[in-house]
């Protein structure tokens, strides 16, 4: 799958947030997102979101299969995950912290 | 509910032991949680029954959570049964594998991959679906009770939409349970434990059936083994024959006498066991059964642990027992075995191999005791116990030999059960007497058989086995130079005696002669004696008359008249 960088910035990681549906965990994380987002000063940035109960085989070929889960891929193509609801704000900050306003 | 939705149903896995003890297989449309240290046998147990499946023409999923798709790969292939669960495509495997340096923020959800799972389902049609190593995803769960709960999760998936789910899962060192899945153990229908532990420096693994709800199974640790074939709980296979038939028919161990002593030969399908000390010619007595077998055109098996084939062979013709030639035929296969090479276990699961494999009717062990030397304790007795059921299921008349300690010929400590089991027992042993050692051979026990209890001579010679009477001399019983030293010197005693008896005999006889003689003379004496008696009394008697004449000339009777009348011209 390709990333297109949604801002045309090539320092910009991208992020895909893979849920099950409406499930409670998948809505938190949802929403810590992009509380976090906007905390961090980056409410423009927008997760791709992939729901694995629509789209099974997107799971498969990012090796994702623990939802809530989100994926940053990094410009030189480097992949990273946070597992979980998003609701440890320190680790959510940290693992975004490359996307944090200058 | 109707009685078939609630009956529990079983898949089988394709293992024969744990279909056997599990009467039938796993819970079908249920997850069952396979528990074990590293090690202990759950990826392989896992992929057999997948590949199994896949043999039957069913399909599979395997989800990988810990070894990559590479290394599962090489777990398959090492296995014979690999090679075609790794061409087949009825079968998905998937990489779970947690991201390198993964982090959780809070806890998730298994759905998704239970959805990932049920599309993969559908392609390949599965009717098992494992979960290997399910531990390496839920640790990422920051709270425990939220790992149990995705266990749960997925079993409630399984009944509703009837997957037959396998988890494993690693034990830790001091629970069953892998860490984050306390309690795990209890939680679902059923729940094997492999284990793996040193012995003696011998690696033993067993498979338990921890729980299974609502139905019955083998309770105890199974000795499991792994080898070419996977995994294999020889004992609980289910016995491919029904019990043996009985039968009346006696087979020959080769030498006449012996047969003679056993009421005929050993019955077939029984066993025989031949203990002894080393050098009492307990394998010479095993072969000439297999001698004997093979001119009766029957198979059979010998397993040697402690003879190299073509030396003994060489050393036995020597003796006058020919397997030379029936091992070029096909009707015996000699098999040397190196006793600590396998673990006991293992030696029962060869030994069954080549039963299937060669079918012989007549089988040797020889020695049977290099099993209980090559493990220790409790598996020996339970591998040999069970090698017995096997071998009388299969009809197969055996042969056990069993070495036995310097002091204790009889060695009822080193035999294990084998004494109990064994259908008749010879101990062959060395009488030293008069700077001579002689083998002696002395039946024990002869299950349904009158037999001697008589010990024997046992001799080697370049005609074979056989046995000599022995020589009862009081309470003594002598063999060798001194047997026959004291034969000759009885033999020498009784022509002595007999000599004498002769002599008396004739003297009787010649007494008896004279006397008959002096009655021949005696009676004929009588009978002179009477005759003359009766001369005397007839010329008394005319004496008497005329002296009667002469008194009364003219008294009148008959005879007078008439001299009357001549008288007067006298």
């Amino acid at each position: 799958m390709t990333n297109p960088h949604p801002s045309g910035e090539s320092s910009i990681p991208v992020l895909t947030l893979f849920v099950t549906g409406n499930a409670p965990r998948s809505q938190r994380a949802r929403a810590n997102l992009s509380t976090m987002l906007e905390r961090m000063g980056r409410g423009e940035v927008q997760a791709y979101e992939i729901d694995l109960l629509k789209q099974p085989d997107q799971g498969l070929s990012h090796s994702v299969f623990a939802t809530p889960s989100l994926l940053k891929t990094d410009d030189d193509g480097e992949v990273s995950v946070l597992y979980g609801d998003l609701s440890d704000g320190d680790r959510l900050r940290r693992f975004l912290s490359d996307l944090e306003a200058t | 509910m109707s009685e078939s939705d609630t009956k529990l149903s079983k898949r089988q896995t394709g293992i024969a032991g744990l279909d056997h003890a599990t009467g039938g297989g796993l819970p079908s449309g249920q997850a069952t949680l396979v528990l074990g240290q590293a090690a202990a046998g759950k990826t392989v147990l896992a992929l057999q029954v997948l590949a199994r499946a896949i043999e039957r023409g069913e399909g599979g999923v395997f989800v990988t959570f810990e070894e990559s798709p590479a290394q599962v790969q090489r777990d398959a292939a090492s296995f014979r049964w690999g090679e075609q669960l790794l061409a087949s495509d009825r079968w998905q495997l998937i990489d779970a594998r947690p991201r390198f340096g993964s982090e959780a923020a809070g806890e998730f959800d298994i759905e998704g991959l239970l959805s990932i799972v049920g599309a993969a389902i559908g392609r390949t049609d599965a009717s098992w679906i494992v979960f290997d190593g399910i531990d390496q995803l839920l640790q990422y769960q920051p709270d425990g009770h939220a790992a149990i709960d995705q266990v749960r999760r997925i079993d409630a998936h399984c009944e509703q939409h009837g997957w037959t789910v396998l988890l494993t899962g690693k034990a830790t060192r001091d629970s069953l349970a892998p860490a984050h899945l306390e309690g795990i153990e209890f939680l679902l229908s059923a729940t094997l434990v492999a284990s793996a532990h040193m012995i003696n420096q011998q690696l033993h693994r067993s498979l338990r059936i921890a729980k299974y709800r609502g139905s019955s199974h083998v309770a105890d640790a199974m000795p499991m083994i792994i080898d070419d074939d996977g995994i294999q709980l020889p004992y609980h296979e289910a016995p491919s024959d029904g019990p043996a038939l009985a039968t009346g028919e006696r087979l020959s161990t080769g030498i006449e006498r012996l047969d003679k002593l056993l009421g005929g030969g050993i019955y077939r399908g029984s066993s025989l066991l031949v203990s002894g000390r080393p050098g009492t010619a307990k394998s010479t007595l095993a072969a000439s059964f297999a001698a004997a077998a093979a001119r009766r055109g029957e198979r059979t098996l010998y397993v040697s642990f402690d003879e190299v084939e073509e030396p003994y062979v060489r050393n036995l013709a020597s003796v006058g027992i020919d397997l030379g030639g029936p091992i070029k035929e096909g009707l015996i296969r000699f098999q040397n075995q190196s006793a600590y090479a396998l673990r006991v276990t293992e030696h029962f699961l060869n030994l069954h191999r080549l039963l299937k494999d060669f079918d012989p009717q007549c089988l040797v062990i020889d020695p049977v005791s290099a099993l209980l030397k090559a493990s220790a304790g409790e598996e020996a007795s339970m591998a040999i116990e069970h090698m017995i059921d096997v071998i009388r299921r299969r009809g197969i008349t055996t042969v056990l030999t069993s070495l036995s300690g310097e002091l204790d010929p009889e060695g009822e400590a080193t035999q294990g059960q084998v004494s109990t089991i064994a259908d008749s027992w010879i101990v062959l042993d060395y009488n030293v007497r008069a700077g001579e050692r002689n083998r002696s051979l002395s039946i024990v026990k002869s299950r349904g058989s009158a037999h001697s209890n008589q010990q024997r001579e046992l001799i080697l010679s370049d005609q074979g086995i056989d046995l000599a009477d022995v020589y009862e001399h009081g309470s003594e019983v002598l063999m060798g130079t001194a047997r026959a030293t004291r034969e000759r010197e009885d033999a020498a005693a009784a022509r002595r005696r007999a000599r004498e008896r002769e002599q008396r005999r004739m003297d009787l006889e010649q007494r008896l002669e004279q006397t008959e003689r002096e009655q021949r003379r005696l009676a004929a004496e009588l009978q002179l004696e009477e005759e003359e008696f009766s001369e005397t009394d007839r010329l008394e008697r005319v004496h008497q008359e005329r002296i009667k004449q002469r008194r009364e000339p003219e008294r009148d009777t008959p005879s007078a008249q008439e001299g009357k009348h001549e008288e007067p011209q006298s």
